[in-house]
């Protein structure tokens, strides 16, 4: 902008006011760039940074929405650190998102090695069918999985009957209600995270397969002299983006058992943070306290954060 | 360059914009017709059938009906919209929740400005003064209350060797030990659970019966010393232990499944309840009946018809009240669809106490509810009633479901 702009202001550049017009144009090339992003920040402020400054503030207030607002300080937090729902949470949220996340991006790497095979027929065809569950919507998705783990008439529970064993109550354990989660969140995800893998193995040069194979390396062989060292930044990735979903799980938990509601479950075994914060916020509208477990929250985000960048270095560093 | 600054700041007009048109002002703007308004209700009340009534009678006033989704929901919903969105015309809010709305009576409108004075004396006193501020504002005319009474298979009663004539049915149980003992000759004979669960067919009705539940006279907390909630309490954990139930928790899905299935012959069943058994479980048309409870009378549910402070159509919607929630209206509508009335005066009609429902053997439900509902003892329902009740609930279910020793009671915030 400012080679193009200078000889045509140059031109009519003689005595004082051409020198007023310089300053004049001096500071609207130095002002250009801020007017460009101005729109992103401006509705950053307006809806990422004041929402979350916000809710810092209202941590503070013991706040119903439609009745008095009164100042308590740090209580809020304070309440929170005793609060056997909150650690309860904090740990259904762990546990949820560490029985989800390993299986499914170990799944999704044997899926995306194998659907870049070189003898696979139809391939267009079982590449796009991954992609299915994530198509599909999490309520309808929830429904279904829900039914088929019911204690009395799932169809899991009527397999095992039919094998001689006794019903489980998935949904009223702490382990069967995350594995149940889980296995939604991976079914849903598995084929997402395959795709991208495979997108990029196909930047994979074919010859280096082809040679290994005349080398006499089997698929076990290629896969893991190949495929994982070609794949290392893309995992990382696909382990952010799941972590960063992982610490918000909410519809699942919240449609997977109807019957405890807010609470997933009468003990609260399946309830994740996102959920424990609605239900304060939004169930019973303690503002204050939610917007509490918000923060808490945040602040969970931040380390999982500074251990993910860690991570990332970590490995950048490593490669060749 | 100037094209910039014009982008950039039409941009932030229309952020500005954006931000202004948030709910929080979105409900003044706009005018209203006087001949619509705006009504929110929850699911499985069927309010549709007033609805139509009332559009056939006034074919120019047009209602604007939205099943918002369960209760709890329903009551979510208008706690947002009443903290700043686009509020109803009219709100349907169940009893459990109005105590919550009831601590801010400055969000709606106070009916007596509007002629309800005049009609409070309509309806059951417990019932209307739970809407009713200390300085005399009526911020709610209830709909229905939920008379207790038990619904029972007749064909299983029979495969067990238990009586099935409704009479004889409640004779056998009194009490609640009196239930738990016909539990246990069902299951005997059958070698099946009797009773759906614990936690809503035997505590939610058990401390529904009481003098006085989670509040004192006093209005404060007493839950946890209340010697009347113990006993629901201890009286839920002796029907676990007995092992008359099938543990299926209310309103999930197998607890549908096995109505159906005839997985257990009785559930508790307040008025409301009625259709909640007839729409789950249509097959099983003709092979219920309606016994008493045991331990007498009580009340479980019920609602109130709401006008919101910044409606639009304050009088439309009373209007509507005033004429659906008429002794006559509430009559008209428990014949239509088996909401119990809260308007004492229609209790002796004979098109009440005639009234029998087929899917249930023809069992006299008008005449059974209202002896239940005249017996109560009323008692004051606080804020958090919803909350402690859901809690209770929540450890009696982690209870049957062996998640929670049985000497360990829940404490609820």
């Amino acid at each position: 902008m400012t080679t193009v702009l200078r000889p045509a202001a140059a031109a009519k550049a003689t005595g004082q006011p051409t020198r007023k017009r310089r300053v004049q144009q001096g500071l609207r090339e130095r002002l250009a760039p801020y007017a460009y992003i101005a729109p992103f920040f401006l509705l950053f402020f307006i809806f990422g940074l004041f929402p979350l400054l916000f809710t810092f503030y209202i941590a503070l207030f013991d706040w119903n929405p439609i009745g008095e607002r009164e100042f308590v300080g740090l209580a809020n937090f304070s309440e929170l650190l005793d609060d056997p729902r909150f650690w309860g949470a904090l740990r259904n949220t762990f546990s949820i998102w560490l029985l989800s996340t390993v299986p499914q991006l170990l799944l999704a790497l044997g899926l995306a090695h194998v659907l870049n095979h070189v003898r696979l027929r139809a391939a267009a065809f079982f590449r796009m069918s991954v992609l299915v569950p994530y198509v599909t919507s999490v309520a309808a998705t929830t429904i279904v999985f829900a039914q088929l783990f019911d204690r009395d008439y799932g169809m899991l529970n009527w397999f095992l009957g039919l094998l001689g064993f006794q019903h489980i109550d998935f949904t009223a354990s702490v382990w069967g209600s995350h594995v149940m989660i889980a296995a939604m969140i991976a079914w849903r995800w598995t084929g997402y995270n395959t795709l991208l893998y495979l997108a990029s193995l196909q930047a994979v040069p074919r010859d280096l397969y082809e040679a290994a194979a005349v080398d006499g390396a089997n698929s076990w062989k290629q896969f893991r002299h190949i495929t994982i060292p070609a794949l290392r930044p893309i995992i990382v990735f696909t382990v952010v983006t799941s972590t960063i979903y992982g610490l918000q799980i909410f519809t699942e938990p919240l449609l997977a058992n109807p019957v405890g509601g807010l609470t997933c479950g009468a003990a609260r075994q399946c309830q994740t943070l996102t959920l424990f914060l609605y239900e304060q916020g939004f169930g019973r509208f303690s503002f204050g306290y939610g917007a509490a477990v918000g923060v808490a929250l945040f602040v969970v985000v931040v380390i999982v954060a500074a251990i993910n960048y860690l991570l990332v270095t970590r490995i950048r560093s490593e490669r060749p | 360059m100037k094209r910039v600054i014009a982008t950039a700041a039409a941009a932030t007009v229309a952020a500005l914009l954006v931000v202004g048109c948030t709910p929080g002002s979105g409900g003044d703007a706009g005018s209203s017709d006087p001949k619509t308004f705006e009504f929110w209700s929850f699911t499985g009340i069927n309010q549709k059938v007033d609805v139509d009534a009332y559009s056939k009678a006034h074919p120019d006033i047009k209602v604007k009906l939205t099943e918002v989704g369960s209760t709890t929901e329903t009551a979510q919903a208008l706690t947002t919209a009443l903290a700043g969105g686009k509020v109803p015309d009219l709100v349907l809010i169940q009893g459990d929740d109005l105590p919550k709305f009831m601590q801010s009576p400055e969000n709606f409108v106070d009916l007596s400005t509007l002629g309800a004075d005049q009609k409070k004396g309509d309806y059951l006193d417990w019932v209307m003064n739970q809407s009713m501020t200390e300085d005399g504002k009526i911020i709610g005319i209830p709909t229905d209350v939920g008379g207790l009474a038990v619904a029972y298979r007749t064909d299983l009663f029979k495969a067990a060797g238990l009586p099935t004539d409704r009479d004889q049915v409640s004779k056998l149980w009194p009490t609640w030990d009196g239930f738990i003992d016909a539990g246990k000759k069902y299951v005997q004979a059958t070698g099946k659970p009797f009773v759906d669960n614990t936690s809503t067919s035997v505590f939610f009705q058990a401390v529904n019966q009481g003098t006085e539940r989670y509040y004192d006279a006093n209005r404060q907390l007493s839950y946890d010393k209340n010697p009347q909630v113990k006993a629901a309490f201890d009286l839920a954990l002796k029907v676990h232990a007995s092992g008359i139930t099938s543990k299926i928790t209310s309103w999930s899905t197998g607890w549908t499944a096995g109505m159906s299935k005839g997985d257990f012959a009785v559930v508790s069943a307040p008025a409301w309840m009625l259709n909640a058994i007839r729409t789950n479980a249509p097959k099983t048309n003709g092979k219920w009946d309606v016994a008493t409870i045991p331990g007498g009378s009580g009340n479980w549910g019920g609602s109130y018809l709401a006008i919101p402070k910044r409606a639009k159509n304050p009088k439309a919607a009373w209007d509507y009240i005033a004429e659906m929630q008429s002794p006559e209206g509430q009559l008209e509508n428990f014949l239509s669809k088996g909401n119990l009335p809260t308007t004492p005066s229609v209790y002796t009609d004979p098109r009440l106490v005639g009234k029998t429902d087929p899917f249930f053997s023809d069992a006299p439900v008008g005449k059974i509810y209202t002896e239940s509902v005249l017996g109560v003892k009323p008692f004051y329902i606080g804020p958090d009633d919803a909350t402690i009740g859901s809690e209770l609930i929540n450890a009696i279910i982690s209870v049957e479901q062996g998640k929670l020793p049985p000497a360990k009671r829940g404490t609820p915030r």
